[in-house]
């Protein structure tokens, strides 16, 4: 053993400086080393998750406006369709309201000719009577009761009216 | 082509071939293998291996210290470089021993690695081994040059400078003036060249490998492994005798590990050395270049090695054994590489 320069002393003193330079390097390298590795490697996996959730979140998100969007163009297209019924029918019932007015106005329009057309033939008639018993007056040159002869005349023009009517 | 630049290549290698031998021919190696006492201070010899452990302590927790000063969140420039060393390691155990196992056993493998491959290449280092104390009461030495600057008195030894032993004394004629032989100290020699240390080693690896087995399997099933009477107590005698003695085999095994263990590092070690030492003898400066490329490769290697086997057989020692350990040891199977 001493020829080979194992001895006791040199042996515990290189067991002492490899357990110090152990409990040295443990201090000063492995565990700040190892910490500062662990921390990056959570980190970069933490913002890996980050990105995927963020990614996730993106694609959620751009599927509910899509599902939005689509609800609103139907309740856009609702809205326009609604409208187009509406319109037609208020021009619809406008149409019907003119015709309905025009017929009004022409029935009324009728009857005031017809009550224009008795009176005026009525007109014409006392006119016609004036004229005939003026006329009677010339040919027979003699005054006759007024009054007797317009009964008269009423009568036989009555009677006139009514014959062909009836 | 080829030949034209053969030829400079030739009369460089030769010139330098004849430089060497004139200028920087190194003495004949001598070759001692335990280490030399430079001092005693407290009544026991500190030697230059202990020396130069304590410089690789001082050089690795330096710039361990340097590294983790200041630390950032994206490492430059000394950091990256520890950082990147550890994180290779860390890999390397972690693909062996599991990442659970891996962190427990990446202190010390990764110190046993660090500490022989900075050592070794640090013997490489000029100044370890040329540099150092004269004792001229020993038998067998080099014969110096003395050359006085005043204050300090420096002993040479010449470019291929000549040994003597006990025999020379008596025989040869007396020194020339100017001339001293001693024994030669260097202040520092590789750390790995002095058996204590290779030993401390394989010692700290054995007792972290049986700590690690009995912490995790605890003290009797991991004691089984070497004194198994299970099958004793069953009542066969044959299994029985033959576990008794695959147990003693085991601890047999134990031991030579640390045996193999030491006199491969040191034996690797210290013939580099008297390699380096040799062929700086034989044909200095031009073959030495490439001996201490071999040094340098030889050197992580044995460092690798070590550190690699501490761990391989950590990993054993947690693995468990015999039927149950298939069953309930599978975690610490040995991970995909």
């Amino acid at each position: 053993m001493e020829a080979l320069g194992i001895n006791l002393p040199g042996l515990v003193a290189q067991l002492i400086n490899f357990a110090l330079l152990l409990v040295l390097l443990y201090i000063v390298a492995y565990k700040p080393i190892l910490r500062m590795m662990d921390q990056r490697s959570s980190r970069i996996k933490k913002s890996l998750d980050d990105a995927e959730f963020i990614k996730e979140e993106r694609g959620r998100l751009e599927k509910a406006v899509e599902t939005q969007l689509e609800a609103s163009r139907r309740e856009g297209q609702a809205l326009v369709a609604q409208a187009n019924q509406m319109g037609e029918r208020m021009i619809d019932e406008a149409r019907q309201e003119a015709r309905r007015e025009a017929e009004t106005l022409i029935t009324r329009a009728r009857s005031e000719i017809e009550l224009e057309r008795s009176e005026a033939m009525t007109e014409l008639r006392r006119q016609f009577v004036d004229l005939a018993i003026l006329a009677a007056q010339r040919v027979i040159n003699r005054s006759l009761d007024k009054e007797a002869h317009r009964r008269l005349i009423d009568e036989v023009l009555e009677e006139g009216t009514r014959t062909p009517q009836n | 082509m080829a030949k034209k630049g053969c030829l400079p290549l030739v009369v460089i290698s030769l010139v330098l071939l004849i430089l060497g031998f004139l200028f920087l021919r190194g003495p004949m190696a001598h070759i001692q293998l335990p280490a030399e006492s430079v001092t005693k201070p407290i009544g026991f010899p500190l030697t230059n291996t202990i020396l130069a452990a304590w410089l690789t302590i001082m050089v690795l927790v330096a710039l361990s210290y340097l590294a983790t000063r200041r630390m950032e969140e994206v490492p430059r420039g000394i950091q990256n470089f520890v950082e990147t060393v550890l994180e290779v390691l860390l890999g390397l155990v972690e693909s062996v021993a599991g990442p659970k196992n891996g962190r427990r056993f990446f202190p010390v493998v990764a110190t046993i690695f660090l500490f022989v491959i900075v050592s070794n290449w640090m013997g490489l280092l000029p100044g370890y081994g040329s540099i150092g104390l004269v004792e001229t009461e020993a038998k067998e030495g080099f014969i110096f040059q003395e050359k006085d600057l005043g204050a300090l008195k420096l002993a040479l030894i010449p470019p291929g400078g000549d040994k003597f032993t006990e025999e020379d004394l008596n025989s040869s004629p007396p020194l020339k003036k100017g001339e001293v032989a001693g024994g030669f100290v260097p202040f520092l020699r590789s750390a790995n060249t002095d058996l204590n240390t290779p030993l401390a080693l394989a010692l700290i690896s054995a007792i972290f490998v049986e700590y690690w087995g009995i912490s995790t399997l605890g003290i009797f099933r991991y004691g089984s492994k070497f004194f198994n009477v299970r099958s004793l107590l069953k009542g066969s005698l044959m299994f029985g005798l033959i576990d008794l003695m695959v147990g003693f085999l085991e601890l047999v095994s134990e031991i030579a590990r640390i045996i193999s263990f030491t006199f491969r590092l040191f034996g690797n070690i210290f013939a580099g050395e008297i390699l380096l030492a040799a062929i700086s003898f034989l044909i200095p400066l031009v073959a030495l270049l490439p001996a201490f490329g071999l040094e340098l490769l030889v050197g992580a290697i044995q460092a690798l090695i070590f550190a690699m086997l501490t761990l391989v057989f950590g990993v054993i020692a947690v693995a468990g054994h015999g039927e149950e350990a298939t069953a309930m040891e599978t975690h610490t199977a040995v991970a995909p590489s």
